[in-house]
């Protein structure tokens, strides 16, 4: 059922001519590497903040508030360039182990988001009472980068695994 | 003699480096391009381009010490394919000018304070080269001879 969707999905015309174009796909891997770069630092920058190791003159909620629109633009543009590198190639990429992996690192990272959401990312406000980061900031902080870092790696990983025969590309 | 190296005769070798390798650039090119944007007036807009130039700068250059580094490790694992590949050799030069032109012109836009006109330019070309690096690298495996 899912397996017969994703080909459904990899024989869709643009994602078709663009599994089999010279060029086109090679430009949409940089532009996905590009908005990894740009996402990764306001990541970073965030969590950085959180664990107190970086824009520690200013209050935790001031970086916080005006990073989370940077940030889900910058989430948008690295996924809609992922999608469509996944949507290319959407069966082999099922059975790759590491895609799974990265899967599961986003259904880890969804679950940080929730967990912290009330606590740090909605009220940063409650965080700025010091200008030293409280434990739980500092534990959002660290998760978060290991969670990414994790993400950036799998990706990688997805590469290297060769394709398997009888996919069924037309 | 010849002498393996060591990194060829691991298969993972290469792949853990290349982790490194983005991991860094991605960290040192994505902050350069958040003060660049800053000078372009999107984002971080209660801060001063210098004020983020600042708390970056050490990350930065730590993200590009590592970015190099990974680099030149797997650059030794297959030398004379890189030095013929055009895309790595154009890499190489924007890399130079990037650097170059970081450490130099855009940071005294940044740290000295320039008009607005003249900071977008040093942000615009300051991206250009970046991106163009990134390019350069993805395409590194799309030129090289025996791959499509």
């Amino acid at each position: 059922m899912l397996v017969s969707l994703l080909i459904w999905l990899e024989n869709l015309a643009p994602f078709s001519s663009l599994r089999s174009s010279g060029y086109a796909y090679p430009i949409v891997l940089a532009l996905h590497v590009s908005a990894i770069s740009l996402f990764g630092a306001l990541i970073v920058a965030t969590d950085l903040r959180l664990l107190g190791w970086a824009f520690v003159d200013g209050p935790i909620s001031d970086l916080i508030t005006q990073l989370r629109w940077p940030k889900r633009l910058g989430f948008l543009a690295a996924a809609t360039f992922g999608f469509l590198l996944f949507a290319c190639k959407a069966e082999e990429y099922y059975y790759n182990p590491f895609f799974r992996a990265k899967i599961l690192l986003f259904l880890l990272i969804a679950i940080h988001a929730g967990a912290f959401r009330r606590s740090i990312y909605s009220a940063p406000a409650m965080l700025d009472h010091s200008l030293k980061p409280p434990v739980r900031a500092k534990l959002a902080g660290s998760l978060s980068l290991f969670l990414w870092l994790a993400v950036l790696c799998a990706g990688r990983g997805i590469g290297y695994i060769m394709g398997r025969p009888g996919m069924h590309y037309k | 003699m010849l002498i393996e190296n060591p990194l060829s005769t691991s298969p993972i070798a290469f792949p853990v480096l290349e982790c490194f390798h983005i991991a860094g650039f991605a960290l040192a090119i994505g902050m350069s391009t958040l003060v660049d944007l800053r000078l372009l007036g999107i984002g971080l807009n209660k801060q001063s381009p210098s004020q983020i130039a600042r708390a970056f700068e050490w990350w930065t250059l730590g993200g590009l010490v590592v970015a190099i580094f990974s680099g030149l490790l797997l650059f030794s694992t297959d030398p004379d394919m890189y030095f013929l590949n055009w895309s790595f050799l154009i890499k190489m030069v924007c890399l130079v000018l990037a650097v170059t032109f970081h450490y130099t012109i855009r940071r005294r836009a940044v740290f000295r304070g320039v008009s607005r006109q003249a900071g977008g330019f040093v942000a615009c070309a300051s991206i250009a080269l970046w991106i163009s690096i990134i390019f350069g690298g993805i395409f590194i495996a799309v030129v090289r001879p025996g791959l499509s």
